[in-house]
C-alpha cells in the first residue's frame, strides 16, 4: 500500500473514511462473481466535492479508481485490479428532489433501488427497472450496468428511465450528460455514459423516470411437465399478441431451491415453471390473464394459479428474485451467463446448453427473463473441488458460442466487466471494438477509469491487456 | 497464544456473496461498510480460517460490531447459518475478564436484583446512568396460580420490571390458565452467554434452568431474547432431554394466538386508546419466526400499525447497547424514524432488552400483554 496515496486521501476526506487495513481490504476484493481482485484504498466520499478530490488525488498518484455500489454486480465490474483505489457509493444514498408533477427523482448514486420504489410508492409511483437484486443494489450501479429486470420486458431497461446524469469525468473535472428536457440538445452523451460499467467516471446525481403504479395487475404460476412446453407457451404468449409486464421462467432444480427458501407454493416436480405478470386497466388484464392460461394450457401446462392477492404476488415475486442467491442449497458457488437469444430459438439454445453441462459432468439450472429471450444459464460447483474451475470455463465457453451461433448477443443485463470480456470478440469486429475503445478513450485518455474491464485485449490496435497475474477468476 | 477460528467449513462455505442479505443488516445499513454486513462478516470469517489471514483487532471489530439480530438470516435465500457462524467466532476471540464477569453477573439473580436496586437509589438521588431507563425500586412478588403453563421469569426482565410479569400472569389467567411459577435455578437462560461465545457457561446455566420446570406443561416467555435461547437448547446441550425441553418452550403470544377465543370480547369503546406500532425484537421475528402472533393476540384490543422498516432491528441487541453505544445509537435512530413516520404513540414490544432501549430514547413501550391487559382490567 502506497503511504502517500493514503495521506493524502486521508486529507481529502477523513481518517475514518480512507481504509488501508488488509483485512478489510480483503473484503473489497470481489463483487457477486466469482472474480477476485485486490484494493489498494477504500474510499468513502459523502459528496461529489469528495468524489471530485479522490478521483484527482488517485490521479496525481498515477493510481487506477473503480466506483463500487454495493458490489452485487454478477461480472466483476467494480473488482479492482492492480491496487485500484475503490471509491465506495454507499454514504451517498441520498433521494435529493422528488417532483411529483414531472415523476421525476434527483437521487445520489448510493441509493438503493427498492429504497426509491419504495419512497416514492405513495405517490402511487415506482421505479421501474427491476433487477433481481432490487432490494439491494444502487442505481449509480444500475446506471452504470444498465440493468435490466423482469419488468424491463414491458417498461424496458434502466437506460428509458435515466434523464441526466452527473459525471465525475476521470480527470476529476465535473459535466452533465443528458437533461430534463424530452429531447436534449447534441449528442446523447448520455446514452453512452449508461452502460458504460465504471470506465466512463462516476455518476454522482442521477435523475431518474418515475413510472405510475399499474392500477391493476394479475401475477400467474403456470407449471409445466417439459421445459420445452413452457418455452413454447413462452413464444405463444407472444405471438398471441399480448405483452406481458413480466415473463420469467425457472427450471427443476432452481424451482426446487426456490421453494425450500420462500414456501411459496412452487410446484417441485415440475419441469419448468413460468412466471407471467399482466398489468394495465382491471378490464385488458383480466382479458389477459384468460389468454395466457389457454396459451399455457395449450401448451401442455398442468395448472395455472393466479395469485389471489398481494401477499401471495409478493411470494411469488420474492422466489423469483432469490433465484441466484439460493443456489447454495445445492452447491457453494456459481457461474453465471447471461446471454440474449433471439426468442425463437429459445428451445434449441436450451437443449444445448443442457446438453453441453452434462458433457462437462457440471449442475446447470437456468432461471431467466423469458420474455425477452435474456437466459441466465447458471452453473453451480464447488470450488474447493479440484479442478472444477477448468470445467467450469470450458463449458462456459461452450455455452457462450452456442448463444452467439444462435444469434444471440453476451450480456442481457449484467455488464461485460471482467467475466465476459475477453468473449467480446465473438461478437463485435475488430473495427468495432476499436470504434468502442476510441469512445471510451474520450472519456478516460489516461485509461484510470475501472481499467481492463469490458473491453479485451488488444481491443486499441497494439494496447496488450491481459488479466493479471493473481487475480483469481 | 495462536488463534483458532473452527468453524464448520460447510457452514462458512454457504454464502454465495450474492449480497441480498445487505439493506436488511442494521450495521451495513447505518455504516456502508462491507465489513459491518453479513456478506463482509462471513469473507472475514473465511479470510481467517481458509487464507491464514490473522485474527487481528480489525477481525475482533469486525465480528464485534455484529449486533447478532440474525435478519441476515431470514434475508438470505441460501440459509447461511448466521448465528451458528457469529457465535463460533465469538467463542474464539479471547474475553477480557471484565466481561466474563459482567456475564457472571447476569447469571445470578440476587446479584442483579441487588445491583438494580443500588442503581435505582443512585437514580433516586439524581444520579444520571447512562443507558438505563428509571429502574423500579420495590417489586409486588409473583404467586402461582396453578399448573396449566410456566411463565419464564428470567433475569434482566424480573429484575427490572417485574410488573410485565404481573400482566401477562393476569391475561393468561383471564384465558383460563392456571399459572406456575419456575423452581429456584431459572435464573438466566443464558442467551447473553451464548452470543457472547461463553459455551460453556452458557450450558451450565441451561442445564440449571431446565431442572426449574418439571413436567411437562407449556413454558410461556414473554421476553424474546430468552425465548429464542430456551428454545434453541435442544442444539446447544445436544440431548433428547433437551429437544424435549426446547418444544415446551412458546413466546405468550405464540401460546395467546391459538387460544384467543378464551380472552372476553371488549367494546369498540373499550379498546386501547392510542394506536400501537409494532417492534419486532429480532429474536421473536429472525430467531423464532413467530412475531406475527403479536399481531394476532393484540388486533382484538389495540389499532396495530406496521412499521416500514421491515422490523430492521432496533439496536439493543443484549449487551450491545452498552459494548457498542455509538453504533446502537445510530440504529436506533432509524427506528425512531419510523416510529415517528407511522404517528404511533405508544411502541409494542416484546423484548424487555428492545422496550429499554427504546425507552430510553423516551419513546412510551410497553409489552403487548401489557397493553391487553390494560384493556382487559378497564373493561
Ligand atoms: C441475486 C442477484 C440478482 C441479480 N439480478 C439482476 C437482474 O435481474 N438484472 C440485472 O440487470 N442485474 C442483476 N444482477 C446484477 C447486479 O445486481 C446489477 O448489475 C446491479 O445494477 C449492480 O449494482 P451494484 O450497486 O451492486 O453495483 P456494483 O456491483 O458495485 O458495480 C457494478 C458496476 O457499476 C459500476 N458503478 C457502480 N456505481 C457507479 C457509479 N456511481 N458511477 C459509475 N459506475 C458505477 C462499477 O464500477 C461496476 O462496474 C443481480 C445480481 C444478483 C447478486
Ligand atoms: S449470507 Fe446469504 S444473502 Fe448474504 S451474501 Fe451470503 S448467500 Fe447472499
Ligand atoms: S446478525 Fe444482524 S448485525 Fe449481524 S450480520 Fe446479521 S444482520 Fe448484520
Amino acid at each position: 500500500m502506497d503511504e502517500r496515496l493514503a495521506a493524502d486521501l486521508v486529507a481529502v476526506l477523513d481518517k475514518r473514511r480512507v481504509r488501508v487495513e488488509s483485512l478489510e481490504l480483503a473484503l473489497y476484493a470481489r463483487d457477486a462473481s466469482v472474480i477476485e481482485g485486490r484494493a489498494g484504498v477504500v474510499v468513502f466520499p459523502n459528496s461529489t466535492d469528495e468524489v471530485q478530490a479522490v478521483v484527482r488525488v488517485a490521479r496525481a498518484h498515477g493510481v487506477p479508481i473503480v466506483p463500487r455500489g454495493s458490489g452485487t454486480g454478477l461480472a466483476g465490474g467494480s473488482v479492482p485490479l492492480d491496487g485500484a483505489v475503490v471509491i465506495v457509493t454507499t454514504h451517498m444514498d441520498r433521494i435529493l428532489e422528488i417532483d411529483e408533477e414531472e415523476r421525476v427523482a434527483w437521487v445520489q448514486p448510493g441509493v438503493l433501488n427498492l429504497d426509491l420504489s419504495r419512497a416514492v410508492a405513495h405517490l402511487g409511483l415506482h421505479f421501474a427497472p427491476d433487477p433481481s437484486s432490487q432490494q439491494s443494489c444502487t442505481i449509480g450501479g444500475n446506471v452504470a450496468n444498465n440493468s435490466g429486470g423482469p419488468h424491463c420486458l414491458a417498461y424496458g431497461v434502466t437506460s428509458a428511465h435515466v434523464l441526466a446524469v452527473e459525471v465525475v469525468l476521470p480527470d476529476g473535472s465535473l459535466t452533465m450528460l443528458g437533461g430534463l428536457d424530452p429531447d436534449p440538445p447534441g449528442y446523447d452523451l448520455r446514452g453512452a455514459f449508461v452502460g458504460s460499467e465504471g470506465t466512463m467516471g462516476i455518476a454522482t446525481r442521477i435523475a431518474v423516470r418515475l413510472t405510475p403504479l399499474p392500477p391493476a395487475v394479475r401475477t400467474m404460476l403456470a407449471d409445466f411437465p417439459t421445459v420445452e412446453g413452457a418455452a413454447a407457451a413462452v413464444s405463444g404468449i407472444i405471438a398471441a399478441g399480448i405483452l406481458p409486464a413480466a415473463l420469467e421462467m425457472m427450471d427443476a432444480e432452481i424451482t426446487r431451491a426456490v421453494e425450500a427458501y420462500v414456501h411459496a407454493g412452487f410446484p417441485t416436480d415440475a419441469a419448468a415453471v413460468l412466471l407471467v405478470e399482466v398489468d394495465g386497466l382491471p378490464d385488458g388484464v383480466d382479458a389477459a390473464t384468460v389468454q395466457i392460461d389457454e396459451v399455457c394450457r395449450d401448451h401442455g401446462a398442468r395448472h395455472v394459479r393466479v395469485a389471489a392477492d398481494l401477499a401471495e404476488r409478493a411470494l411469488l415475486w420474492k422466489g423469483r428474485k432469490s433465484a441466484f442467491g439460493a443456489i447454495a442449497r445445492i452447491a457453494p458457488n456459481y457461474y453465471l451467463h447471461d446471454a440474449v437469444v433471439p426468442r425463437t430459438r429459445l428451445v434449441e439454445v436450451l437443449t444445448k446448453v443442457y446438453e453441453i453441462a452434462e458433457r462437462h459432468s457440471l449442475v446447470m439450472m437456468n432461471v431467466f427473463h423469458a420474455g425477452d429471450g435474456n437466459l441466465h444459464p447458471l452453473i453451480v460447483f464447488d470450488r474447493r473441488v479440484e479442478g472444477v474451475m477448468e470445467r467450469v470455463h470450458a463449458a462456459g465457453t461452450e455455452i457462450i458460442e452456442a448463444c452467439v451461433a444462435a444469434g444471440g448477443v453476451l450480456s442481457g443485463e449484467h455488464g461485460i466487466g471482467l467475466e465476459k470480456r475477453d468473449f467480446m470478440h465473438l461478437i463485435f469486429s475488430p473495427d468495432d471494438l476499436d470504434a468502442q475503445a476510441r469512445l471510451r478513450e474520450a472519456f478516460d485518455p489516461n485509461g484510470t477509469c475501472n481499467p481492463q474491464k469490458v473491453l479485451p485485449a488488444g481491443a486499441r490496435c497494439g494496447d496488450l491487456q491481459r488479466i493479471p497475474e493473481g487475480a483469481w477468476i | 497464544m495462536t488463534f483458532r477460528l473452527e468453524l464448520d467449513d460447510d457452514e462458512l462455505s454457504s454464502c454465495v456473496s450474492c449480497g441480498l442479505c445487505l439493506p436488511h443488516c442494521p450495521t451495513y445499513r447505518t455504516t456502508g461498510d462491507e465489513s459491518a454486513s453479513p456478506r463482509g462478516r462471513i469473507a472475514a470469517m473465511r479470510a481467517v480460517q481458509w487464507a491464514g489471514a490473522p485474527a487481528d483487532d480489525s477481525f475482533t471489530a469486525f465480528m464485534e460490531r455484529c449486533v447478532q439480530c440474525r435478519a441476515c438470516e431470514t434475508a438470505c435465500p441460501s440459509s447461511v447459518p448466521f448465528g451458528r457462524l457469529m457465535e463460533g467466532a465469538r467463542a474464539a476471540l479471547l474475553h477480557p475478564w471484565w466481561k466474563r464477569l459482567a456475564y457472571r453477573v447476569v447469571g445470578s439473580h440476587r446479584l442483579l436484583v441487588l445491583l438494580s436496586t443500588v442503581a435505582a437509589l443512585l437514580q433516586r438521588a439524581g444520579v444520571r446512568l447512562p443507558g438505563l431507563p428509571r429502574l423500579p425500586l420495590r417489586q409486588a412478588p409473583l404467586h402461582a396460580s396453578g399448573t396449566d403453563v410456566y411463565l419464564f421469569t428470567g433475569c434482566v426482565m424480573d429484575a427490572w420490571s417485574r410488573s410485565t410479569h404481573a400482566a401477562v400472569q393476569r391475561v393468561l389467567e383471564a384465558a383460563g390458565a392456571g399459572v406456575a411459577l419456575p423452581g429456584r435455578g431459572a435464573d438466566c437462560c443464558g442467551a447473553l452467554s451464548v452470543h457472547a461465545g461463553l459455551s460453556d457457561h452458557a450450558r451450565q446455566l441451561a442445564a440449571r434452568t431446565m431442572r426449574a420446570f418439571p413436567g411437562d406443561a407449556p413454558i410461556l416467555v414473554d421476553a424474546a431474547g430468552c425465548g429464542a435461547a430456551l428454545k434453541d437448547y435442544g442444539h446447544l446441550l445436544g440431548t433428547a432431554e433437551a429437544e424435549a425441553f426446547s418444544a415446551r418452550v412458546l413466546d405468550v403470544s405464540e401460546w395467546l394466538a391459538a387460544r384467543m377465543d378464551r380472552l372476553p370480547a371488549v367494546e369498540p369503546s373499550a379498546r386501547f386508546g392510542p394506536s400501537v406500532a409494532v417492534q419486532d425484537p429480532c429474536h421473536l421475528r429472525h430467531v423464532q419466526r413467530a412475531h406475527e402472533h403479536v399481531r394476532t393476540v393484540l388486533r382484538p384490543f389495540a389499532d396495530v400499525i406496521e412499521l416500514d422498516d421491515e422490523g430492521m432491528c432496533c439496536g439493543a441487541g443484549g449487551a450491545y447497547s452498552v459494548q457498542q453505544p455509538e453504533l446502537s445509537t445510530a440504529i436506533r435512530d432509524r427506528k425512531l424514524s419510523a416510529v415517528a413516520r407511522s404517528g404511533a404513540k405508544v411502541v409494542a414490544s416484546a423484548n424487555p432488552g428492545c422496550a429499554f432501549h427504546l425507552a430510553g430514547a423516551g419513546l412510551d413501550v410497553r409489552h403487548p400483554l401489557e397493553i391487553v391487559d390494560e384493556v382487559l382490567r378497564g373493561r
